[in-house]
């Protein structure tokens, strides 16, 4: 009896320890606080998640990758295709539209998990299954666009996008999917949509999709084995609620310097939601490294986390895409806007001198969220760093506000006017963001103090996320359902074409600004410059990088010149990394939004031979 | 007897009907619907192209079109794909979340009525004690605890604090979960699996009982205290039993009453779950199961989670009521 419960304490210290033991057995334990619905669903027909594309890299190579300096990289393409290596040719076919045909190859030594060769096959059927009648697609644009993918033979491949765009050259033009073991699903599948009317069973038909994409990817059938990898790792094991754990994949093609075995052979993402759960996990020893998708910015600056770190962990702030910005409302034809004159570049101008957003993220984020200077993002290979900024000046805010007839008329602190019509207005302004959200609500406080100071009263009206984000709010500024600014963030990637601030888009013809005549499309807030617009009509289909910097760069003069927007701050994504974890590196662009894992073959512990071949310090801040 | 019952039943069928119109309402008339978000993954997208998303996911009809449908294919059984899982949204309750709620909520129940019984008990019986004030003072200290503050302070205590002070490496228990990742029933043996469930279970399920165990502590001391002061009690006394046999057999027994009442209304709520305790140790409930489906507008899952609470709480109802005239003999239903 005793040697029965010695044996089981055995048994439960083994468990625990291969749990908490990283270098130990060579694995890695991940923290996340979501969790992916689905892993593999190829087109995004069910969810487009930041988890699930991080752990996807993992599991499935593209043809190519976006590596930790924002370059392409091949990954299961021989080469990136280019004007220059002849694998793009690019045709005028008018109206300032062109044509673009990517020839790619796929490598010779590259299997899917089973053995099964990687073909252009797989390409062929990843399309087929995008292109279906009735297929749920969240982007529906590009699936208009990409016109054909015309198998050559088994290893090469044209994929065709017509009108094209600069951005189809970045990261991998289209996706894989492996067909010897869809296809059977997907033939079943196409026969049961074939039986139902497209427009009257719309809702079934996206179900039959969801149904097959399930089939493969839910945590159920990734068990059972459903599914095969091209990626370093494998699914193992998938507890739904709990963990995730993945073994490396013999079949991968890339060898990392010193042999795999000197690498993680096994990496366990563990799924905890609450994130201050998650902070005392780290904490007790049992995560390792953080996922993208963890810990709050100012979690990672607890002192009960940066008191413990020294000698255990690195904790880094990677200055991420997110861009934090005040929206401002600019369509004359409502009251306020007017009034306020809104419309006009000099009082957004004086709005953003009398804002002290470098005091803001000082105090606020200690520095480590950087001040924005237009919605480019620095490190973007295309930023322009000349272009005008506005560091915190309220006399000259107060100067421009004279210059536009402001004046405090009867002495209560607050700026005052005589309209055109003869009314006197106050310069009160509607300021509105997402209740609940602490730090943006603390940023509200901290610029109704500034602008109190140059005589402009701030009015806040705040409700919740669902509320200021539903169509009926967000986008109908032009109705006036939102009067002044309106503070909020979004996220641009290395492929951002700045159709956020397009007015007319001179390639498709569509007009971006949300108003009654386009059903309220866009997300333009009344601000129209035609240079801008042209610009960026020759950007889009400019192939030539260094040719469509310079476009890119002028864009940005005029943008900060005017400020359609009030840029404020770059958020940073909060990093704990373990010592000795190397090659688990994030930086700004990696693998588009980030991603740690997207050279997993690479993540290693440094005491089990794993060469530092990229170093952290060189993509982040350390917080101390 | 069976007349009533057979009405009561008949009864229940047009309250789930009302209910689930009337939740349903609920749910759709939240502002924003899943789609408009798709605006911020890709501020391209137009508005005809949302509208054609909506039409793939049923959600350009009106609410009460919407509503019948799918009020016609539940009535067949069929509850529809989860939005956010696709995975038929019952096998996502009834086999994911319902039995770890199950496990959780269970738990937290014996272990409130083990403890709370015999400690309102005593504090009855020792009325006015130092034992009485400390216990008193302690179930108001439980019974005012933030569930949220106490279960971080756990975690912290247990698996954070302790190992630093006493120089373990591993926690003394686990920092949330339900499992440890990767322990594999076939690979340790059922055994060693069993007590790393149990450890697991420790913490969570002590945070969700300490407040039941507060109240029940306290209603225990009072309705203890209410049948000592009866006369019988002072008959049986006078006739010369034993302290013991009062206590337990005459006093006892009926000053269970009203808890068992109280406990029995406790029941359906074991069902739903409890957000903050399962969010904070990472317990995949029902609780946050709903609050998610909520949040996330997945309509499916929410209408089968809520309709199924429905249901149980108005068969419960029925059967605390039918357990009245079973045990109390002056109610008679017609």
């Amino acid at each position: 009896m005793i040697q029965t419960v010695r044996k089981t304490w055995i048994a439960i210290a083994l468990t625990l320890g291969l749990a908490l033991a990283g270098p130990q057995d060579n694995s890695l334990v991940v923290g996340a606080s979501q969790e992916p619905r689905v892993l593999g669903d190829f087109w995004n027909f069910i969810t487009a998640q930041a988890i699930a594309s991080e752990i996807e890299n993992l599991l499935w190579a593209g043809l190519e990758f976006i590596d930790q300096d924002g370059n392409d990289q091949p990954l299961l393409a021989t080469e990136v295709p280019t004007v220059q290596n002849g694998r793009v040719k690019v045709t005028d076919i008018g109206d300032g539209k062109k044509r673009l045909e990517i020839h790619y190859t796929l490598r010779d030594d590259i299997y899917w998990s089973d053995g099964t060769p990687i073909t252009s096959k797989d390409a062929a059927f990843w399309f087929e299954v995008g292109k279906h009648p009735g297929a749920p697609l969240q982007d529906p644009t590009y699936w208009e666009r990409l016109k054909e993918v015309r198998v050559i033979d088994d290893k090469n491949f044209v994929v065709v996008f017509e009108p094209a765009f600069f951005y189809d050259l970045v990261g991998s033009a289209i996706g894989l999917a492996p067909e010897h073991v869809m296809r059977e699903a997907w033939e079943a599948t196409k026969a049961e949509i074939a039986k139902l009317d497209l427009k009257k069973d719309a809702q079934k038909v996206t179900d039959l999709y969801h149904k097959f994409i399930s089939s493969f990817a839910s945590p159920k059938a990734l068990n059972q084995g459903k599914q095969v990898f091209s990626g370093p790792f494998t699914v193992r094991r998938w507890v739904p609620n709990s963990s995730l754990e993945l073994i490396r994949n013999p079949k991968f093609h890339i060898e990392p310097p010193g042999g795999a075995d000197k690498y993680v052979q096994k990496v366990v993402y563990r799924f905890i939601q609450d994130t201050n759960a998650l902070l005392v996990a780290i904490l007790g020893g049992a995560i390792d490294a953080t996922s993208s998708v963890a810990l709050t910015f100012d979690q990672a600056r607890a002192p009960q986390l940066t008191r413990r770190a020294e000698g255990r962990f690195d904790i880094w702030m990677v200055p991420g895409v997110i861009w934090e910005h005040i929206e401002v409302n600019k369509f004359t034809n409502v009251q306020s806007v007017r009034d306020l004159m809104l419309d006009k570049k000099e009082t957004r101008q004086a709005l953003t001198y009398a804002m002290n957003r470098q005091g803001l993220v000082e105090a606020f984020f200690q520095g480590l969220q950087p001040v924005a200077d237009t919605w480019v993002h620095f490190q973007d290979p295309n930023a322009n760093p000349n272009v005008r900024k506005y560091p915190y000046d309220p006399e000259k805010a107060k100067a421009i506000l004279a210059e536009l007839g402001w004046k405090d008329l009867d002495g209560d602190g607050y700026l005052e006017r005589k309209t055109e019509d003869g009314r006197t207005v106050k310069f009160e302004i509607e300021y509105v963001t997402t209740a609940g959200n602490r730090i943006r609500e603390r940023t509200q406080v901290f610029f109704q103090n500034d602008l109190k100071k140059v005589g402009i009263k701030v009015k806040i009206n705040n409700a919740p996320s669902a509320v200021v984000f539903s169509h009926d709010f967000f986008s109908k500024a032009y109705d006036g359902s939102w009067k002044g600014l309106f503070e909020f963030a979004w996220l641009f990637g290395i492929v951002d074409d700045a159709s956020v601030f397009t007015c007319n888009d001179l390639i498709t013809g569509a007009n971006l600004v949300p108003t009654p005549d386009n059903n309220y499309s866009g997300v333009n807030f009344g601000w129209c410059n035609d240079e801008f617009d042209k610009l960026r009509a020759q950007a889009m289909v400019e192939f030539d990088a260094e040719k469509r910097k310079q476009l890119w760069h002028r864009m940005q003069e005029i943008w900060a010149e005017e400020l359609p927007a009030i840029p404020l701050y770059w958020r940073s994504n909060p990093y704990v990394i373990k010592k000795g974890l190397v090659n688990f590196i994030s930086s700004t662009y990696h693998g588009s939004f980030g991603y740690p894992t997207t050279q997993g073959w690479l993540i290693g512990w440094e005491q089990n031979g794993a060469q530092k071949i990229y170093d952290q310090a060189d993509y982040a801040t350390p917080v101390r | 007897m069976l007349a009533y019952t057979l009405r009561r039943v008949l009864q229940i069928v047009p309250l789930l009907f009302f209910i689930s119109l009337v939740v349903y309402a609920l749910v759709a008339l939240q502002p924003g619907d899943p789609l408009e978000a798709l605006i911020f993954a890709n501020p391209r997208i137009t508005q005809e192209e949302i509208e054609e998303l909506k039409k793939a996911y049923g959600l350009d009809q009106p609410i009460h079109i919407r509503y019948f449908k799918w009020l016609g294919l539940a009535l067949q059984g069929d509850f529809g794909l989860s939005r956010t899982y696709a995975i038929p949204a019952t096998e996502f309750i009834f086999q994911q979340r319902l039995p770890m709620t199950l496990l959780l909520s269970g738990t937290a129940f014996l272990l409130a009525v083990v403890i709370a019984i015999p400690i309102g008990v005593y504090s009855a019986l020792r009325k006015y004690s130092l034992a009485d004030y400390v216990i008193t003072f302690l179930a108001f200290v439980g019974y005012s605890t933030p569930v949220f503050w106490l279960g971080i302070m756990l975690l912290l205590i247990f698996a954070v604090w302790l190992p630093e002070l006493l120089g373990r490496t591993e926690p003394i228990f686990p920092p949330g979960g339900y499992v440890t990742p990767g322990l594999d029933p076939a690979e340790v043996g059922f055994w060693p699996y069993l007590k790393d469930r149990i450890w697991h279970l420790v913490l969570p399920a002590f945070t969700l009982s300490v407040i039941s165990m507060a109240s029940w502590t306290r209603f225990m001391r009072a309705s203890m205290l209410e049948v000592l002061s009866q006369d019988y009690v002072r008959t049986a006394r006078a006739k010369g039993l034993p302290e013991r046999v009062v206590v337990y057999k005459h006093a006892l027994r009926n000053a269970l009453i009203p808890i068992v009442t109280l406990m029995g209304l406790a029941i359906p709520g074991l069902f739903s779950g409890a957000v903050l305790t399962e969010t904070i140790f990472s317990w995949p409930g029902m609780g946050r199961a709903l609050f998610d489906a909520l949040v996330e507008k997945d309509y499916n899952v929410a209408m089968t989670a809520l309709v199924f609470l429905a249901l149980l709480t108005a068969v419960f109802n029925l059967l605390a009521d039918l357990a009245y005239a079973v045990v109390d003999p002056r109610i008679r239903y017609r």
